[in-house]
């Protein structure tokens, strides 16, 4: 942060090499600030910067929320508690400096918790709470080396499915079992705390040896991972451990973040282990960041639109239709990859929105195709989880006027993988309407044959992996699909072809549709009546 | 509280080190701590143990059960644990407490010959026994591995 302070001469040294006063204080720990009578700070050191967000200008009840401060009366008393907005409780010492300014000197308060409430610590458990484990972490850093301590950020796996099929007594039970397993794995200096249902932080201290918070953290990976027995009945959950240590994140708040940050990795490696941060993962998550606000608003900017890539029918040479690919124009960054969005958009949910505007736009644009052109729109799993699948399809198809039977949906395996019971239904709705509905990238998921058995797709797309290797054994794949196809009557379309000797192939395999380079890159939606033109359809 | 009956079976591997001496101590360290907490908490049962895993049944109300497997479960000297069976009994078929070393180990067969006649373990008694031939049958294959 790049803020004017009104000490411009605090990095020049004293001639004699001792650090200026200046220095010093911008060097202290701790927060210092300098605020006048009416409230509003004057100065404000780099630790109160950092720690509080203070700078010159910043008013004192916005700095400590609910804190109404008199500066006189308090001048001289021991010390004041002060909560700051981050619920961060501090030592107050004030001080007058004459002309109606006042010197702030802040330090974390480890006992504040007491007195603010009858205990600090978690009822369920007995462990420290948010609160306490904030002022314990800012005195340890302030007190030791900041690399000698190391947070540990827990979340349960799984424990949600506990608390939701054995109850909120067995869920109790099993959050005050895994508090004593986490003070058995750890010394007796360090902080075990609970800081919402099933997170948890540990604050190591003395990690100087090589290798301390890694030890720890895999045993409380290893402990916590074990077998539970509570009322009878076997329990099992897993946990994430992201771990951070004190090397350059000097605040409290920041080392916390760190290890959050090392925990989202912890998660997305596929839970049950630690992950240890890394410098770049803020980056990385800032990137993230980032993405999704743009994200958010990429739909009201318009800046999304549709390509199409045509599918031709091999038995008549026509194009029977196209499938609708989703194309992201940022402003700034140019063309971005569904690859590289459509996770992020899944995870937050945006999906839907998404989803939404594709099939809408789909199904407008098909309407100013000639003849029976089919247009294919992908659904995303997560839109079956939304329940409003159904309803999006139906108003699209009747504000656009699109007959039902010109829409093919394309799903993956992914959306049957999870409550496929109701995702079945959902298809065979949608079938009432007189939809299509395709099974994508066939091949290189589960390939469960028993899909194909539960409903009646129109139509198999093979994965374009199968399409372009040459040997032996991807071409008995993609013969044995296509034989399977056609004896369940369904429609084969052989993906990502893109040269002529591919389509040859595929053409004796029974495969009744190829989609690729080679017969038609995907275009704009301007492209498409020359496209046609060319390819003599009508 | 009132408890139902349980019998609970697990076994582990052995994280003691190896080392003659500190398998030895540690091993002892373990038997006479649950022959305490056993007795206290009306748990009867078998631990069976070699250089490999433990192997082990109790017996008792569910609470008490429970509450050993928890403390078991803390220790670091053991790890991978299978819980086998978690069931209601009628009455225990280890109406006493048992420990002893099975395995293919001569020395380790010698060392820990003690602590099977100390504490009534009876081999020949348990022989029948369908837990008893699971944990041991688990219990040699695991030295072996």
């Amino acid at each position: 942060m790049n803020v004017a302070t009104p000490f411009p001469q605090i990095t020049q040294a004293h001639p004699a090499g001792i650090p200026s006063a200046e220095q010093i204080l911008e060097l202290l720990p701790r927060p210092v600030l300098v605020v006048g009578s009416d409230g509003l700070v004057t100065y404000a050191n780099t630790a109160s910067m950092t720690s509080l967000a203070a700078v010159v200008g910043s008013e004192m009840h916005d700095l400590f929320p609910g804190c109404a401060l008199n500066l006189a009366t308090m001048t001289g008393a021991p010390s004041s508690l002060l909560v700051s907005r981050d619920s961060e409780n501090f030592d107050a010492a004030i001080a007058a400096l004459g002309a109606g300014q006042f010197l702030i000197d802040l330090r974390p308060s480890l006992h504040a918790q007491c007195a603010d409430k009858p205990s600090g610590l978690d009822e369920l458990t007995g462990l420290t709470k948010r609160n306490a484990l904030l002022a314990y972490l800012s005195s340890a850093l302030c007190t030791g080396p900041a690399s000698s301590v190391a947070v540990h950020c827990l979340d349960l796996d799984r424990f949600k499915m506990i608390n939701d099929t054995l109850g909120h007594a067995v869920g109790d039970l099993l959050l005050k079992k895994v508090a004593d397993r986490l003070t058995a794995a750890c010394h007796k200096d360090d902080i075990v705390a609970r800081i919402g249902g099933d997170e948890f932080v540990v604050l190591q201290r003395h990690v100087e040896e090589e290798g301390a918070a890694e030890t720890l953290a895999s045993r409380i990976v290893d402990l916590i991972g074990r077998t539970y027995v509570i009322h009878g009945h076997t329990v099992n959950i897993g946990v994430s451990v992201g771990v951070a240590i004190g090397t350059n994140a000097v605040q409290a708040r920041d080392l916390l973040r760190n290890g959050d940050l090392a925990l989202y990795e912890a998660k997305k490696a596929g839970r049950g282990r630690y992950s240890m941060f890394k410098n770049g993962m803020d980056a990385l998550l800032f990137a993230r960041r980032e993405m999704e606000i743009d994200l958010r608003r990429a739909l009201a900017l318009k800046q999304f639109k549709l390509n199409y890539q045509p599918f031709i029918n091999v038995t008549s040479n026509r194009v029977d239709g196209f499938e609708a690919l989703l194309r992201w124009e940022h402003p700034v960054k140019g063309n971005i990859p569904p690859l590289s969005f459509i996770s992020l958009a899944e995870e937050n949910g945006l999906i839907v929105k998404i989803g939404e505007w594709v099939m809408r736009t789909a199904c407008v644009e098909a309407m100013s195709w000639p003849g029976e052109m089919i247009v294919a729109v992908n659904v995303s799993p997560l839109q079956f989880k939304a329940d409003t699948l159904l309803d999006t399809v139906a108003t699209a198809l009747k504000r656009s006027g699109l007959p039902a039977h010109r829409l093919e949906i394309e799903i993956t395996e992914g959306a049957l993988l999870d409550d496929t019971d109701n995702v079945i239904q959902t298809l065979n709705s949608l079938r009432e309407l007189g939809v299509k509905i395709s099974m994508d990238d066939f091949g290189t998921g589960y390939s469960s044959l028993s899909y194909l058995q539960k409903f009646p797709f129109n139509k198999i797309k093979i994965d374009r992996s199968f399409v372009a290797s040459d040997d032996a054994d991807s071409e008995a794949i993609l013969r044995s699909i296509a034989g399977l196809g056609a004896s369940l009557g369904m429609a084969i379309t052989a993906e990502g072809v893109e040269t002529a000797e591919q389509l040859s192939r595929i053409r004796g395999e029974r495969c009744t549709h190829v989609q690729g380079y080679l017969t038609g890159r995907p275009m704009g939606m301007d492209q498409i009546p020359a496209f046609l033109a060319q390819n003599d359809v009508e | 509280m009132a408890s139902g009956m349980y019998r609970l079976v697990y076994y582990s591997r052995n994280h003691i080190a190896h080392n003659e001496a500190t398998f030895g101590s540690h091993v002892e360290e373990i038997l006479e701590k649950s022959r305490i907490n056993n007795q206290r908490d009306e748990i009867t049962g078998a631990l069976l143990f070699n250089a490999g895993c433990f192997a082990q049944v109790l017996e008792g109300p569910l609470d008490k059960v429970e509450a050993a497997f928890e403390r078991i479960q803390q220790d670091e000297r053991h790890g991978d644990v299978s819980l086998l069976a978690l069931d209601p009994i009628d009455r225990r078929s280890f109406p006493n407490w048992a420990m002893g070393f099975i395995g293919t180990s001569d020395i380790h067969a010698k060392r820990f010959a003690g602590i099977g006649l100390s504490s009534g373990f009876d081999p020949s008694r348990l022989s029948g026994d369908e837990i008893h031939a699971l944990l041991r049958d688990l219990a040699i294959e695991e030295e072996a591995a």
